[in-house]
């Protein structure tokens, strides 16, 4: 939160962005992202990260979409506050 | 970096108290109506657990909003409690869209007069590897701002930011459906 609050330091309207900033965030999105991870590399660049996040981010939302197709077949019968969402609830905690 | 348990736990809850909303018509639905809901509500619980304080999550709840198919009780409402829900619609109309179109406007201007400069300065060899690296990375952060909910109100910075904590709320989601679709398998075998 701070470093948005810093980074709005508009004096003519304009919006005054550090490297280092960028640099930062970039660095903590290449540890999320499965592959990058586990390339021992310090020189990824940053089209590269991009490219990784984007399709990262694009599969994280066809899986959303599978499984919701997969539970709209299993959760035809299933109550919200029926015992069997109880028992289904605890197994997942 | 694992989705710490009480964002899952906190997504959990407020995705049931959602589908609790489709509770009466749950019967009459057809398979793609079923879908769409749990969709829906999935991503609407996901959202409120950040609270308004994401640009995502604001866009995803007005997107939320809006799709609803709009009866006495609204699945944002359900999922929000009606108090939470007015603050946060206030947020969504007014506060995030005119900061971050002034945000805009002033990083394009920034960006024409910068892009005026640039092609007369540099020799043509440099000029050439970085214009295209600046292109790629140009082209891509546009494919990114597509992807994120309440993209293209966003600079650069805030863009990461929210892609930072977008995949991690995404992977707490895709967590618990998960965990849901096998316990539901498990429970449905004879």
């Amino acid at each position: 939160m701070s470093s948005r609050r810093s980074s709005g330091q508009s004096t003519a309207g304009v919006s005054r962005i550090s490297d280092e900033q960028i640099i930062e965030l970039v660095s903590k999105l290449r540890q999320l992202l499965p592959e990058i991870r586990d390339r021992r590399s310090d020189k990824v660049s940053a089209s590269k990260v991009l490219q990784e996040t984007c399709n990262y981010i694009r599969s994280l939302h066809r899986e959303v979409d599978d499984l919701s197709e997969r539970l709209s077949q299993l959760l035809a019968t299933i109550d919200a506050d029926s015992a069997e969402a109880a028992i289904i609830r605890s197994l997942i905690m | 970096m694992r989705p710490p348990s009480s964002l899952r736990q906190e997504f959990l809850k407020k995705w049931m108290m959602g589908l609790q909303r489709y509770s009466t018509s749950k019967k009459n639905m057809s398979i793609l109506e079923r879908k769409k809901a749990i969709k829906l509500s999935a991503d609407v619980a996901i959202a409120s657990a950040r609270n308004g304080t994401t640009c995502w999550s604001r866009a995803l709840i007005a997107n939320g909003y809006s799709k609803d198919g709009g009866d006495d009780k609204h699945l944002v409402e359900q999922i929000l409690g009606p108090e939470s829900e007015r603050l946060i619609m206030k947020k969504v109309l007014t506060g995030g869209a005119s900061v971050c179109n002034k945000r805009m406007r002033s990083k394009k201007i920034l960006k024409r007069s910068c892009g005026i400069q640039r092609t007369r300065k540099f020799a043509p060899q440099v000029a050439l590897a970085s214009s295209i690296a600046k292109r790629l990375v140009r082209k891509r952060t546009q494919i990114l701002r597509s992807l994120i909910p309440g993209g293209e109100f966003m600079n650069d910075v805030t863009l990461i930011e929210e892609t930072l904590d977008y995949i991690i709320s995404l992977r707490a989601q895709v967590d618990v459906m998960r965990s849901l679709a096998s316990a539901s398998e498990l429970a449905s075998e004879p």
